[in-house]
């Protein structure tokens, strides 16, 4: 009983993150390869050398930080992106946690995120760092919204708070094609809440690494790490929420879902590689003004999709 | 000690450097950025290798030591025709720019296996301003006022909100010299709340920069125009290519670059540049409309700054070689940032077209009393040091905004030096003293 | 009740922490760490509730608290003259008063802990507490929940409207002017201008 209940969901959790989160660095050194940067050694060692040299390079100090926090945040978004993938469900029964909220749960992640963020940056006590820990939060609450509105959309014809049943409900039809708006603006809200790319306003170069900028060694490859988890998790979440999960023919489920997890990777790691940084005053606009009342339509949407078929 | 395994595998990471971009520095700093196995960090935290390249004036030696000891160990540094710090004496010297790389390799490889010591910290590692003692509210002084608890004294905001009335509290710091999104060498003393910039002043202005020596030739005698438009494309794609890495776009901003090393750039290349930057949003994502000059501002800081609004100011219309070539200035309709870029690329394509057209039939200029620098018009005083309007320009952007609009204005002064002396054989007299 | 041994060691370690981090709260000397150490006590009682059988409702307060904390540690920094909350500050004032009320507060609750009768009927196995939080919202208590839920749409929507860039008579950052009620007349509805200058305007 402790190995099915207790043992196999967590090493399937662990594995999965670590195993994606390489997969993530690799991918995005093959990508960036691929459109023509130069690179210096092979894609699928670069993230091997620079986890070494940063587990050789020293934790510096700043002045007076919050050391509690400043240590904790990024080991807390790393077990947030576990907590997150914990809820994704493999096959029928491979689960790590089928609990009957998983949608909530998975909801509740993302506001997480946004404190553990804002302590990353904020407890430096530097001022990149703050910045880029304030903009976090201002843009977090419309990632927050627009997911809210984007998951209960899913929930409607799946008629439970649960990712497992999502998936189930989508036999007949996958979410991505009853629901188009959906998976487009759920991949907004994972660059959102991982910070990828055009969304990365919180460590962003204009910010010398924003809310990472004032750290080095270890506590920066957990961050880095963290954050490679966390897009792993979103792509669980968005592949059994959209992409029907583990349902598929020929193939096992867990091999499905594994599949449409890496798509989901390789497309937010194209997107991160080609659209340039939001400006953040527009991004907020967008956000507010666009994306969220298209998750409205899409909630809508969903509703009458739900009621009429 | 034996090497461990992790070590091993640690010299084989990409060198990460921080680059102090001294005076005179970045022309070096452009060819690390394309070679393979080296990354360019923006943070000292980010490094192993502190690389100052170029000069730093004796009273920013203060600055460079905080940053030198920002670097977490074990770190090394080296200095690119810089003269070390006296603490520093043994350190890694070099004038080479070809012999770069491998050295930054080498130190790194060193660094990793142990075989090099960790460069000495030169600042005592104690708090600038201890903690003052608790007063009546914890934060050393009395009721909510007073009280300097970490030297930061509490936020008494007393002047309007400049925008939107959601008032953080303000926090005043001083940036500068060698904030990788500056310019290099400007420093400013910079009141935020939040993210959005309350006041700025400037306190020193960036450090001169070195155009091509056929700019200066040209004022001595008839150069060929294909060398001088080639010389204006390749300032402005350099400059480009900064913005473009500051946008997130490390792509296109290599392809700028590797552009503006391309033996013959063609204007092709230049559009096909441009397209994809259309394409992928850098007009419309990265910018806001901000960071407009008037026209007072737009004709101080000259060139682009000034064609982009729509003043016709450029000193190629008065050459009759160039109206041979029917050279008109291009402008465009608006003072802000895109409008900036909007401008350069146009330039650039414009540059390098003149170029193909005046090599075809060996087009020299004919006029030598004043030559249109990519900086704006020399004719006969240097186009001047502007960077003290960003005093009236940055209060009330955001942080981004404000880094985009100081990315696409040109506000440093121009060196006496060209490019090819800077860069080639060692400079005579310090660029101190012939400043001062 | 017949459950595990680990959900009682569960409970009590839960519960211990979301009363320490509870005291932190009035400990540390800092706004932001006092909000966040607020929100890992809300986080502990969370967890409670999820061991109590309530998973909706346990899981709605970790993401409740988590948003409602970070708020509220923004807007102590807008409001105290602390810059970004980054320096030190004292967290309790009126010792006296709050000590009186803290032990006045606690002695009721704890009364109540002790003379009232918790109800001891064991759920039914096939309880489904989403489902039966669902019925209590969408069923007998519908139209409060229903308007309540309208209010806060539009409440919504109208943050949307209200932070878009385009005013009701023009861009937002230009300032607005409401038209006059003759063409060409003052604009409606604003106070006339007193000359008295008591400070209020800076013009620039």
């Amino acid at each position: 009983m402790i190995v099915s209940e207790l043992i196999l969901p967590v090493a399937l959790v662990i594995g999965v993150l670590v195993v994606g989160a390489y997969l993530v660095a690799v991918l995005d050194e093959a990508i960036a390869g691929a459109i023509g940067m130069p690179r210096g050694g092979s894609a699928w060692l670069a993230p091997l050398t620079q986890g070494a040299w940063l587990l050789t390079q020293h934790a510096n100090a700043t002045e007076a930080p919050d050391w509690q926090a400043w240590r904790l945040a990024p080991a807390l978004y790393l077990a947030l992106a576990a907590i997150g993938l914990a809820v994704v469900p493999f096959s029928p029964t491979l689960i790590p946690t089928d609990l009957v909220t998983s949608v909530v749960l998975w909801g509740s992640v993302e506001a997480l995120a946004t404190v553990v963020i804002f302590l990353h940056g904020w407890s430096a006590n530097t001022l990149l760092a703050l910045i880029g820990a304030y903009r976090y939060v201002a843009l977090g609450l419309s990632y927050i919204l627009i997911s809210m509105f984007v998951l209960i959309g899913v929930a409607l014809p799946a008629e439970s708070l649960q990712f497992s049943q999502v998936v189930t409900s989508q036999e007949g039809l996958w979410n991505v094609i009853r629901q188009p708006l959906g998976l487009p603006l759920f991949l907004i809200v994972g660059l959102g809440m991982t910070f990828w790319g055009p969304l990365n306003l919180a460590d962003s170069r204009d910010l010398a690494g924003g809310t990472a900028s004032a750290v080095s060694g270890p506590p920066r490859l957990v961050w880095n790490l963290a954050r490679a988890a966390m897009l792993v998790a979103f792509s669980g979440a968005a592949a059994s929420a959209f992409l029907g999960g583990w349902l598929g023919p020929w193939l096992p489920g867990p091999v499905w879902m594994l599949l449409k997890m890496l798509a989901v990777l390789a497309v937010l790691l194209l997107i991160g590689r080609l659209v340039p940084r939001l400006q953040p005053e527009r991004c907020v606009t967008l956000m507010w003004v666009v994306f969220l009342p298209l998750s409205f339509v899409d909630l809508i949407w969903a509703g009458a999709a739900a009621f009429f078929l | 000690m034996a090497v461990s395994w992790l070590q091993r595998l640690a010299a084989r990471a990409a060198v990460p450097v921080f680059p102090v971009r001294g005076m005179h520095g970045e022309e070096v700093l452009y060819r690390l950025a394309l070679t393979p196995g080296i990354k360019l960090v923006d943070s000292p935290r980010h490094a192993s290798i502190l690389l100052v390249a170029g000069g730093v004036p004796p009273d920013q030696h203060d600055a460079l030591r905080r940053v030198h000891d920002q670097l977490p160990g074990p770190f090394a540094t080296l200095w690119y025709r810089s003269e070390p710090l006296d603490e520093l004496a043994g350190a890694t010297r070099l004038d080479d720019p070809d012999a770069l790389p491998e050295a930054l390799k080498t130190i790194h490889r060193e660094l990793m296996s142990g075989k090099r010591g960790s460069s000495p910290r030169l600042l005592p590692d104690e708090p600038p301003n201890p903690w003052e003692g608790l007063g009546d509210d914890g934060h050393g002084g009395k009721g909510m006022m007073g009280g300097v608890p970490y030297g930061r004294p509490m936020a008494m905001n007393m002047t309007d909100d400049i925008r939107d009335g959601l008032t953080l509290d303000s926090l005043t710091v001083t940036l500068g010299p060698f904030l990788p999104m500056l310019p290099p060498g400007l420093t400013a003393e910079v009141t935020l709340q939040g993210d959005l910039i309350q006041s700025w002043t400037t306190h020193s202005a960036p450090y001169p920069i070195a155009l091509e020596s056929v700019f200066f030739q040209a004022l001595q005698g008839p150069v060929p125009i294909a060398e001088l438009e080639r010389a204006r494309a390749r300032y402005h794609l350099k400059r480009l290519h900064f913005a473009l890495r500051l946008a997130g776009l490390d792509r296109l901003a290599l392809e700028a670059l590797r552009l503006a090393f391309a033996p013959h750039p063609g204007q092709d290349r230049a559009m096909a540049l441009r397209r994809r930057l259309v394409r992928c949003g850098f007009f419309r994502l990265t910018t806001t409309g901000r960071g407009r000059l008037d026209e007072n501002q737009a004709r101080r800081v000259g060139g682009i700054a000034a064609r982009a609004p729509g003043l016709e100011e450029d000193l190629r219309s008065r050459d009759a070689a160039y109206r041979r070539l029917e050279f008109t200035p291009i402008i465009q309709g608006g003072a802000d940032t895109n409008a900036r870029w909007c401008q350069t690329l146009a330039e650039i394509e414009q540059a390098l077209q003149l170029a193909d057209q005046a090599e075809r039939d060996a087009v020299h200029t004919q006029r030598s009393d004043g030559v249109e620098t990519p900086r704006g018009p020399w004719h006969e005083q240097w186009p001047e040091e502007a960077s003290d309007l960003l005093d009236d320009l940055l209060p009330g952007l955001e942080w981004d905004e404000a880094m985009s609009t100081l990315a696409s204005l040109d506000l440093a002064p121009l060196s006496p030096w060209s490019l090819e002396e800077t860069s080639g054989a060692p400079v005579p007299t310090s660029v101190e003293e012939r400043r001062a | 009740m017949d459950y595990p041994l680990i959900v009682d060691v569960f409970f009590v370690l839960l519960a211990t922490l979301a009363v320490v981090s509870g005291w932190r709260v009035f400990a540390t000397d800092s706004m932001v760490r006092a909000s966040f150490f607020l929100l890992v006590s809300f986080i502990a009682v969370g967890v409670i509730m999820i061991l109590l059988a309530a998973e909706y409702l346990g899981v709605a307060m970790f993401f409740m608290m988590a948003v409602e904390m970070m708020v509220m540690a923004i807007f102590m920094v807008m409001f105290m003259m602390n810059p970004a909350g980054l320096n030190p500050m004292m967290m309790v004032h009126q010792h006296k008063f709050s000590i009186a009320a803290g032990a006045a507060v606690f002695l009721v609750l704890a009364t109540v802990a002790l003379l009232a009768e918790f109800p001891d009927s064991p759920l039914p196995a096939d309880l489904d507490p989403v489902a039966s939080l669902g019925d209590e919202l969408l069923g007998d208590s519908m139209l409060i929940f229903e308007s309540a839920g309208i209010v806060l749409l539009t409440t919504m929507i109208g943050v949307v409207v209200l932070s878009s860039h385009r005013g009701r008579y023009g861009a937002a950052d230009e300032g607005s002017m409401p038209p006059g009620l003759v063409p060409g007349g003052d604009p409606a509805g604003m106070p006339e201008e007193d000359d008295e200058g008591d400070g209020h305007h800076h013009c620039h």
